[in-house]
């Protein structure tokens, strides 16, 4: 797309992601609406602090004995002001107990999500560039047993493998507990907390960029204008670079927007594992104690994160391939 | 004349399991600089093969079993690749058939160009040579030309850049495979004259691609006519054009349908389709963004009388199809009438068509994608008897007569269509519009995407049928040659609009509208008359 | 169909990956004679090593005889994936169907509805579905199949966009048929090889969702499953490796075989586009 229409497809973009975040909290209050039993309850959770007196505040609070329009605007008031409810567990407002732990997830998903490119696409290239041959066929097999492996199953077994058995790694948390460090030493520290998280979060992904690539660059090689390139005498590694390499990332960027979602999701189980203090975490620790509010909380934290996500790939997109029009 | 290309006995072979062994076999020719040399062959020849062959383009499925190529002075074959690399696009360039893929779409025009230069050494030049070269393809302002990306290019632009690009480094050999194919008659016209211009001026030798004879009465100065991996004929254009000496080059040239505008008997003066005032207009674009209308149909009257075969000859996006899906309702337009014996037919319902559905009919274009491929032939002949009621085992023998009367053996029932040729599936197509008794017959391109000499075949079978069941014919097609041999009447349409209508006689003898003369201006090797070979050599 | 076969056997991964998903079909059915009782039940002394007390896989932390719970877990794991991506199926075939079929405002909408689906992610959603609804195999099953729908629906859509414009459809328009029988006789058959290799695919992914949200504590309490095993032995990994590792050999055997077989179907029914598929004449 021309840069100077970038603008203007920007904000359709995020007029439709504003559209679709209300939407996700449409879709969040009628949850807790949905289930089976009394609201109150189900927000009170399990905490414990179930009595009588308390439901009823609940109920005061939430205008749970007004009509159903009511509590849906009471509801999205709240969310416009990022009052997401309050724990009664952890005695916080969620939106700060979320706030908290966004940074740790942050950097986990991120880490997984450059490793999982970086690593998928090469493999992908490369077993495209050699295939039928040996390579093609180690990476294919690596590319489908990655696939194949249960997430948090493979945070297990790193675990195993490099924490209990060869004790090279730690195989919990963010940071060394007990130990106060700065800057290089800070970093290292997290850096080799997060080396095995991350490897597990994006080894499923790097299989499915693998495995995406390949299939992707096989499709362009065949295409017209890479035998037009050729005919002009154009040298290959070229042809691979200017010509292969850029019409074949286009479904990869579509498609690294579809897998956030999933990577989101993904992190909920590594965080598990790993005991990493994110929100993947927090929403764990707070479906064991029932404490619902915070699972909405994340869920609407994680599906905006979302959202986010695609509205970058999005314009990534449109940056990088000319067709798209501003409609 | 200096001798640019010299191809030895060339030999090469086709994978396992292919239907024969070799994709050419023995294959001995050559260009001259200056020269025009013509390759003719019907899909499957190997007249691709060769020249990707002396490319250095083929596929590594494919290996070179035998024989030689010199090009300038060097046996080509048995240089590296890389030497092989320095000479493609400086030495020897290529043009390809689909100018919609063969440009990069994330590049701009000039970028590419100025790439072709690049990889030579040249890439300081580009910025002045780039804009000579699109302004020596008469491409209307080459600076925004350069600017922009293949899609906001038509296929003929595209088509002038792809030539543009391979006279760069005004290379001395130019093979264009089948480059004008893919092309509306009127672009093919001014390509082939563009290719015509350049060569002249440049001294080039060139190798042209092509499955039509009229072109070749164009362009050529030399032919080789290529049959299953082999030449069958070659010499000088004048000679093979007129005298003919193997069967196959005979059967060719005997196929191509000859614009035979000699004057038909009127048929009855009583019309059976009527269309007034249709309108069809296309809306694009969405909610937020630009719109785009496209008339589709707009003053497209005219009236079909019984018996008759009108053509509705046009190009791509003249609208032509549309108005004869028009007729039964594939497209529905927005206004007008659509009177069929007596009735108007636009404003009935879905169930309102049934009855009429057993009395306009119709045979698409494409015979790989109307039959379903899931459904043996005897069922699908039969299916639409068997949908208005008629009794299935006597729907299944009207099925094996129909296949006879098409001239397939009835054995096709039981099989599934993937068995059966191109033409074959038009036949079993042209069986299935006939079981329902059609008193009217729409053909949609029907033979566009046949070789020659199956086109041939199709066009006879389908005059013989009309005069056999009487049956009236509408024919849509953009080739008008085709629409001479087999329409009493022929209507020119542009842009959605009927421009021209009359006798084929007067179409083509005395053309009125500036649009129709433009067509007949572009039937490529107009100047050059079929010899009759209906008398053995 | 014999030429089916020869295509599918091509593939010779895919023939590795049908006779791995075919023992632990065996193993599933007849996991009540092989390992007799429930699994829930106490088998022998509590951390007890492979290979002792005739314990194959070992015991978990309350004596448990992992063998059994792999091989009853089997059943649940099946029996959940086959389900819940019947259920997809139902719902994307029957979503896709009618935005591809009918087009415009109708298209449209369906398309919106299920881009707002594939937004939200998924295991997020499932999580909260499974425990606002108690978890229990019936609301397993239907959070799986609720966020596992949208791809089919895509694809169904995109089938149905394509076949609805080619020539053989437009014949049988013209013909006079029904739309009814245009869709079940013309449009259904042609698409189903997509929806055939993507069935597969889902089964394993419905597997995987149901392993991990029973790793999480979320599966029916009734129902030892392989996500169950491995939560449970995720404190005590230090001390008894077995309980992890061995469920989730059988989590991934399960789920390659199931991707490879998808593969073979894939060569099987499209045998052109496995020919292009790289490097094999």
């Amino acid at each position: 797309m021309e840069l100077s229409r970038l603008p203007a497809y920007l904000a359709g973009r995020l007029v439709k992601a504003a559209i679709v975040i209300l939407a996700i909290v449409v879709c969040n209050f009628f949850l807790i609406h949905a289930a089976p039993g009394d609201p109150a309850s189900i927000i009170a959770g399990q905490s414990g602090s179930a009595d009588a007196r308390f439901l009823e505040q609940l109920r005061a609070q939430f205008g749970l004995d007004q009509p159903l329009y009511v509590q849906l605007w009471l509801y999205l008031k709240g969310v416009l002001t990022l009052d997401l409810g309050f724990s009664h567990r952890q005695q916080a407002s969620v939106a700060s107990l979320v706030w908290d732990r966004l940074p740790a997830t942050l950097l986990l998903t991120g880490a997984a999500f450059v490793f999982a490119i970086v690593l998928g696409v090469t493999m992908g290239a490369l077993a495209a560039r050699r295939v039928g041959t040996w390579w093609d066929s180690i990476i294919t097999v690596l590319a489908l047993a990655f696939y194949a492996t249960p997430l948090f199953w493979v945070g297990l077994m790193l675990v195993l493998l490099f924490s209990v058995t060869l004790e090279w790694l730690p195989s919990f948390g963010m940071m060394s507990v007990g130990v106060e460090m700065s800057g290089i030493g800070k970093v290292l520290d997290v850096g080799k907390h997060l080396l095995l998280p991350a490897l597990t979060l994006g080894l499923f992904y790097v299989a499915v960029y693998a495995r995406l690539s390949r299939a992707t660059m096989l499709e362009v090689a065949d295409q017209d204008f890479v035998k037009t390139a050729r005919a002009k005498g154009v040298p290959e590694g070229r042809i691979l670079r200017r010509h292969i390499l850029r019409n074949a990332m286009l479904p990869v960027i579509t498609f690294a927007g579809i897998q956030a979602g999933q990577l989101i999701g993904g992190s909920i189980l590594v965080e598990t594992v790993f005991a990493w203090p994110g929100i993947g975490r927090l929403a764990f620790e707070a479906l064991l104690a029932r404490d619902y509010q915070v699972l909405m909380g994340v869920f609407f934290c994680t599906s905006v994160m979302v959202v986010l996500f695609n509205l970058i790939t999005d314009l990534l997109y449109a940056v990088v391939d000319p067709r798209v029009e501003v409609s | 004349m200096t001798r640019l290309l010299t191809v030895e006995n060339l030999t090469v072979g086709l994978p396992q399991g292919a239907d024969r062994p070799h994709a050419v076999e023995g294959l001995s020719l050559h260009v001259d600089a200056g020269e025009i040399l013509c390759v003719v062959g019907e899909s499957g020849s190997g007249k691709s093969i060769t020249a990707n062959t002396v490319m250095g383009l083929l596929p590594k499925l494919l290996p070179v079993r035998g024989g030689s190529i010199t090009f300038e002075g060097e046996d080509i074959l048995a240089l590296s690749e890389e030497a092989m690399r320095d000479r493609r696009g400086r030495r020897m360039a290529m043009v390809f058939q689909e100018p919609m893929t063969a440009l990069n779409p994330l590049m701009k025009v000039g970028d590419q160009i100025a790439e072709a230069l690049a990889v030579h050494g040249r890439g300081q030049d580009a910025a002045k040579r780039v804009p000579e070269l699109l302004a020596a393809v008469n491409l209307p302002d080459p600076a925004s030309i350069a600017r922009s990306h293949p899609f906001r290019l038509s296929g003929g632009q595209r088509q002038r850049v792809m030539i543009a690009m391979a006279l760069a480094l005004e290379p001395a050999l130019l093979i264009a495979d089948e480059p004008t194919t893919a092309l509306d008659v009127t672009t093919q016209m001014q390509i082939l004259r563009l290719v015509r211009e350049i060569q002249s001026r440049q001294g080039m030798g060139v190798m042209f691609i092509t499955h039509d004879f009229g072109v070749v009465a164009e362009i050529a100065d030399r032919v080789v006519v290529m049959q299953h991996g082999r030449i069958v004929e070659q010499g000088a254009a004048q000679q093979v054009l007129n005298a003919p000496q193997h069967p196959y080059t005979r059967a060719l040239i005997a196929a191509v349908p000859h614009g035979d505008a000699a004057a038909r008997p009127a048929v009855s003066v009583q019309p059976m389709l009527e269309m007034k005032g249709i309108e069809k207009t296309y809306h694009r674009g969405g909610w937020f963004g630009p719109k785009a209308t496209v008339r589709a149909i707009h003053s497209a009257d005219f009236t079909l009388f019984k018996g008759e075969t009108l053509g509705l000859v046009g190009e791509s996006g003249s609208g032509k199809s549309t108005l004869a899906r028009c007729v039964v309702r594939l497209v529905e337009p927005e206004k007008g009438e659509i009177i069929f014996a007596g009735e108007d037919l636009r404003p009935l319902s879905r169930a309102g068509w049934l009855p009429y559905r057993k009395r306009i009919q119709m045979v698409f274009q494409d015979p790989y994608a109307s039959l379903n491929p899931r459904r043996k032939v005897g069922d699908a002949i039969a299916e639409g008897p068997i949908t208005h009621g008629v009794d299935p085992a006597e729907a299944r023998a009207r099925a094996a007569e129909l296949l006879r009367l098409v001239q397939l053996d009835p054995s096709a029932l039981e099989r599934y269509p993937h068995e059966f040729s191109g033409g074959q599936r038009q036949r079993i197509g042209l069986a299935r519009a006939l079981a329902m008794q059609p008193e009217l017959l729409i053909a949609d391109e029907p033979v566009s995407a046949l070789d020659v000499s199956v086109q041939a075949q199709v066009l006879n079978l389908l005059a013989d049928i009309r005069k056999r069941l009487g049956l009236t014919m509408l024919f849509i097609t953009h080739d008008l040659r085709v629409a001479a041999q087999i329409c009493d009447r022929i209507a020119v349409m542009q842009r959605g609009a009927i421009v021209e209508i009359g006798s084929t006689a007067e179409v083509f003898g005395a053309p009125k509208h500036p649009y129709t003369r433009a067509l007949l201006d572009s039937i490529p090797g107009q100047g050059w008359t079929p010899p009759d070979l209906s008398r053995s050599a | 169909m014999k030429t089916f076969w020869r295509n599918f056997a091509r593939n010779r991964g895919a023939v590795v990956g049908l006779v791995i998903l075919v023992l632990v079909l065996i193993v599933a059915l007849t996991a009540p004679w092989i390992f007799p009782g429930s699994p829930w039940d106490m088998a022998g002394a509590p951390f007890a090593p492979p290979g002792e007390d005739g314990m194959l896989l070992g015991t978990d932390s309350l004596g448990r005889d992992v063998a059994a719970g792999i091989a009853h877990g089997a059943r649940v794991s099946l029996l959940v994936g086959a389900v819940s991506t019947v259920v997809s199926l139902v719902i994307g075939i029957g979503l896709g169907a009618i935005a591809g079929y009918l087009g415009g405002w109708v298209d449209d909408v369906v398309m919106r509805f299920t881009e707002f689906f594939q937004t939200i992610p998924s295991f997020v959603l499932a999580i909260l579905l499974v425990a606002i609804f108690t978890p229990t195999i019936q609301s397993i099953v239907f959070a799986i199949a609720v966020v596992s729908w949208p791809p089919v629906a895509r694809v169904v859509r995109a089938e149905f966009l394509s076949l609805r414009s080619r020539e053989f459809v437009q014949a049988s328009e013209v013909l006079g048929k029904s739309r009814i029988s245009i869709v079940l006789g013309d449009i259904l058959p042609n698409a189903l090889s997509p929806i055939v290799v993507l069935s597969s695919l889902m089964v394993a992914s419905a597997i995987l969702l149901e392993s991990a949200l029973s790793f999480l504590g979320l599966g029916d309490p009734n129902m030892m499953s392989w996500g169950f095993l491995i939560g449970s032995g995720r404190s005590v990994i230090r001390m008894a490796w077995w309980m992890s590792v061995f469920p989730g050999i059988a989590i991934f055997l399960t789920v390659l075989s199931l991707n490879l077989v998808g593969e073979g179907l894939s060569d099987a029914l499209n045998p052109r586009l496995a020919r292009n598929r790289g490097g094999k004449p």
